[in-house]
């Protein structure tokens, strides 16, 4: 092609700086070049157009194919899955179309546990929204089969497949992957996930350091102790902070185990007469010992920002939401009901059950959680994450008229589905609220909303007549999204 | 039925359409629907207090709605035939009712009329006088073009990309003016070019290449080919009458609907239907032009087949054509196509031979494989000959998903090196792209 090179050399330049010269082109263009050159009825630009006219058909019509006879291109390997049926990607079509990506994971869940995958058309609209919503972006992975795999290979923004090789993830991948990688491996082996992390350790910088750690917050257990205490001498402040507050959730760690030290000494409880001596009464005492200044530097804060706690108060209240509550059964003799009818009777000790609460969900224990959950007039929302579902369901239609929206905030937390009742609650107050409380807000937990709400819907309807239109319409709406879901359900079944 | 859910919702005018369509593919949602080979009928009920009565002629693709929309097919014409789609079963196969049959007769009495309708008496002095002195206003728009031509080339096109908009447009108009459309068309699209882009170099000389051999073909359009002047003169945007077209005899086959390309051009959507005559191995590109709220005259179907009566206008490579009639959809059978890029490009010298200045041409062609080779995409034959597939193609993360790097049947269309894919088959099943 390089006469038709020459050709547009010229044209950037124009014909009164080049002309097109006969042995810049090919010999049968040559020819006609030599002809029109002695044509003296042309100017100069005719003479350029029509050699150019000539070389555009000669090009368009030689173009020579590129054979490539060396080149193999690899073919996608046979998928070892089967594809889910035709109701199934139609729903899961419709589902797209509606943008819900609540019920997209709802039916990408369905398909892994058919252990089934989506035709390869789908593929790339789904790794689409794989690299924009990275919470899917494993779970669509799984249900593209190998096509998906082998497709991704072609795409840098497709890379979700490495994290299904730990090993690979953990040695080459991006942070984001690594840290997913080390908290899973955390939850299912932690001495594995140990070893790792003390393999790399030394070639880490200090953030990645802190950002790795942060993942084994949920699952630290005593076996940790032994190596985030070596971690105390590093240099890093940020590594510091991160392995203190994972100590702080170990209570087998001596930093637990002092901390429970002096709230036992802080807390007692006594015997005191009542009534002009005629009755006795038990009655909590809480007063700060003398405590060792170290103390301060493990994230303890020696004055109290707030009226209601003394300054030493304020200590023993920092100590106890890291004292783990069972400790309180075996330092007072009592049971969680007694105990906490210790801290109601007196309002200078009510102020202390916050503590315990933030203690019950930092250790998980369901046994206090329940106790709190029987014995107390209060709300306390740490507590719903420690409680079983149905416990759950029913703390918070007890609470819900006193704080409905924070108890809608936990619900949407939740991995199970609600019961119909609170549903219905949430719903009747959702219906009055539409601006805060949308499409996107039902978009949003539609996993959670059970199937059978649908025939319930018209008694949230509120009695305000300018929320009735609104909440009709948003009745029709939520409807669509339980029938996608219901139809999800029914499509994977039917596949069985 | 012979239409998928992918070729129905390709019928709907916009994404709201295809999403209100499935929404009222319920069965739930209609009071009454029937079928037979004819037709398809339903009532759905909607916010009036009567439900809008829905009807589609199988024969003929047609919807007919009593709804008060404006868009065509409504949503109720596209969830009738999506829930016939899915549920078949669920119509009953009874007499379609008074509406519907009524509607049927209109429609075939108003075809029977159209084949009837004769030409008006012209004058033909006066019908000469006026072709005459367009003829003159297109040759002295012409003379004003090839001067601004040469003047590009005399400076050179290295400052063109800092022309304004002026520059381009002051032509486009004189061109109107001179009642040369197609020519100013061509002017348009010179400044629709990417100068920022790599090789749009390239891209300039071509057309303009292309109309300056327009301009050279037209003043001595007396020596070509009564075809290749046909060519030339609808280029320039002479218009044929399209009922004269079709009192001529056309090709009768079985005609695939390859694809359906909607751009929109000013206020005008232009509708690119390409077609392949099985029997025949004739291609066919029937346009349709239509602005906003109206209808396109005909509702073709990408993947499907239909026996109909083409008319092609003439042309040194004939390739636009008018239905002249369409009879009914038919059971799609085997489609063969080219066996190699070979056969393509030497199928295209012969076009080139005839017409040089034709854009795009359609193929189908079979076993070819999307490959990917530095960092392009190419679609390589089973010659291994490789053939480079469009930037502009936006689907082609489907078609390598689809492929798997397995051999698929392929519509394209393109020219020279260049090809957009249209459609695959794939296990005998035609998809989109």
């Amino acid at each position: 092609m390089e006469f038709w090179n020459n050709i547009v050399n010229t044209a950037l330049l124009g014909t009164d700086k080049r002309q097109v010269s006969s042995n810049e082109l090919p010999a049968e263009i040559a020819e006609v070049y030599e002809q029109l050159a002695t044509n003296e009825t042309l100017d100069k630009e005719e003479k350029f157009l029509q050699i150019t006219s000539v070389a555009f058909n000669y090009r368009q019509c030689g173009s020579t194919l590129f054979l490539k006879e060396d080149f193999i291109f690899q073919k996608a390997p046979a998928e070892t899955k089967a594809y889910c049926n035709a109701k199934a990607l139609q729903v899961l079509s419709d589902i797209l179309q509606e943008q819900s990506y609540s019920l997209l994971e709802f039916w990408l869940q369905h398909c892994y546990k058919q252990q089934q995958i989506v035709l390869p058309e789908m593929i790339p609209t789904l790794f689409g929204i794989a690299a924009n919503k990275k919470n899917l972006s494993i779970i669509i992975s799984q249900c593209c089969g190998e096509r998906g795999l082998w497709l991704s290979g072609f795409n840098p923004e497709w890379n979700f497949y490495t994290l299904e090789n730990d090993d690979d993830a953990w040695q080459n991948g991006t942070a984001e992957q690594r840290k997913k990688v080390i908290k899973k491996l955390h939850q299912a082996d932690p001495a594995k996930a140990r070893e790792w992390l003390q393999q790399t350790w030394s070639s880490e910088n200090a953030n990645a350091k802190a950002e790795l750690m942060k993942q084994l917050a949920t699952s630290v257990t005593e076996d940790d102790v032994a190596w985030l205490e070596s971690l105390q001498e590093e240099k890093s402040q940020k590594i510091k902070d991160v392995v203190l507050t994972l100590l702080k959730q170990i209570p087998a760690s001596s930093i637990v185990t002092s901390y429970r030290g002096i709230v036992e000494k802080s807390i007692t409880l006594k015997k005191e007469k009542a009534f002009l001596g005629m009755i006795n009464k038990t009655a909590l005492h809480i007063q700060l010992p003398g405590i060792h200044e170290n103390i301060f530097k493990t994230g303890i804060e020696k004055l109290s920002n707030t009226k209601e706690f003394t300054d030493e108060e304020f200590v023993i209240f920092q100590l106890m939401q890291f004292n783990p509550p069972e400790n309180y059964e075996t330092h007072f003799n009592s049971s969680p009901e007694q105990v906490i009818s210790y801290f109601q009777k007196e309002k200078a000790t009510q102020k202390f059950l916050g503590a315990i609460v933030d203690s019950i969900v930092t250790f998980k224990n369901n046994k206090w959680a329940t106790a709190f959950m029987q014995h107390s007039d209060e709300f306390y929302s740490g507590i719903i994450s420690v409680l079983t579902e149905d416990q759950q369901d029913r703390y918070s239609l007890n609470f819900f008229d006193k704080e409905p929206d924070n108890i809608i905030r936990l619900a949407k937390e939740r991995e199970s589905e609600w019961s119909v009742e609170l549903t219905k609650e949430i719903f009747k107050h959702t219906a009055k609220q539409m601006y805060q409380y949308n499409r996107a807000f039902y978009n949003e937990c539609i996993n959670l909303t059970p199937a059978t709400i649908v025939g319930e819907l018209e008694t949230c309807t509120p009695q305000e007549d300018h929320f009735k239109n609104a909440w009709s319409n948003m009745s029709e709406y939520i409807g669509k999204l339980i029938s996608l879901k219901s139809q999800t359900i029914q499509a994977f079944q039917s596949s069985n | 039925m012979l239409l998928t859910e992918e070729q129905i919702l390709a019928l709907a005018p916009d994404e709201s359409s295809k999403k209100s369509g499935k929404e009222l593919a319920n069965p739930a949602k209609w009071v009454s629907k029937g079928a037979n080979e004819t037709a398809l009928w339903g009532e759905c009920q909607g916010s009036g207090s009567k439900p809008y009565q829905a009807q589609i002629d199988l024969s003929n693709i047609a919807f007919k709605c009593s709804c008060p929309s404006r868009k065509f097919p409504c949503k109720h014409g596209l969830g009738l035939f999506l829930l016939y789609a899915r549920q078949p079963k669920t119509f009953t196969s009874a007499e379609p009712p008074g509406w519907v049959k009524e509607w049927l007769d209109k429609r075939s009495a108003k075809e029977e009329t159209k084949i009837e309708k004769k030409d008006k008496p012209v004058d033909a002095a006066a019908q000469a006088k006026r072709q005459q002195a367009r003829e003159q206003k297109v040759s002295d728009g012409m003379e004003e073009l090839l001067l601004w031509i040469k003047d590009i080339i005399r400076n050179g096109i290295l400052n063109l990309p800092e022309k304004k908009d002026e520059f381009w447009g002051n032509l486009a108009k004189r061109m109107i003016d001179a009642q040369a459309p197609g020519l100013a068309v061509m002017v348009g699209e010179l400044r629709n070019i990417n100068f920022y882009k790599e090789g749009w170099q390239t891209k300039f000389i071509d057309p303009l290449t292309k109309i300056y051999l327009l301009i050279y073909a037209y003043k001595n359009i007396a020596s070509l080919d009564e075809n290749l002047q046909a060519d030339i003169k609808s280029m320039i945007g002479f218009t044929q009458s399209q009922d004269e077209l079709k009192t001529k005899d056309g090709i009768k086959d079985d005609w695939f609907v390859l694809a359906k390309q909607v751009a929109q051009e000013d206020q005008l959507a232009v509708e690119r239907n390409w077609l392949y005559g099985i029997n025949t191995k004739q291609y066919a590109l029937v346009l349709q032009f239509y602005a906003g709220n109206q209808l396109p005259a005909i509702t073709l179907t990408p993947g499907v087949l239909i026996h109909a009566e083409l008319v092609f206008f003439p042309a040194a490579v004939p390739l636009r054509a008018l239905i002249k009639e369409e009879f009914n959809i038919k059971a799609i059978s085997n489609i063969e196509g080219m066996k190699n890029w070979n056969e393509v490009v030497e199928q295209e010298v012969k076009y080139n031979q005839l017409n040089p200045l034709i854009n795009n041409y359609p193929f189908i062609v079979e076993q070819l494989k999307p490959v990917q080779f530095n960092n392009e995409w190419w679609l390589q034959d089973k010659e291994k000959n490789l053939m480079k597939i469009s930037e502009d193609f936006p689907n082609i993360w489907k078609l390598v998903s689809i492929s798997g790097g397995d051999s698929l049947s392929l519509a394209v269309v393109g020219k020279e090196n260049n090809y957009l894919p249209l459609g695959a088959w794939q296990n005998g099943v035609y998809k989109l792209l």
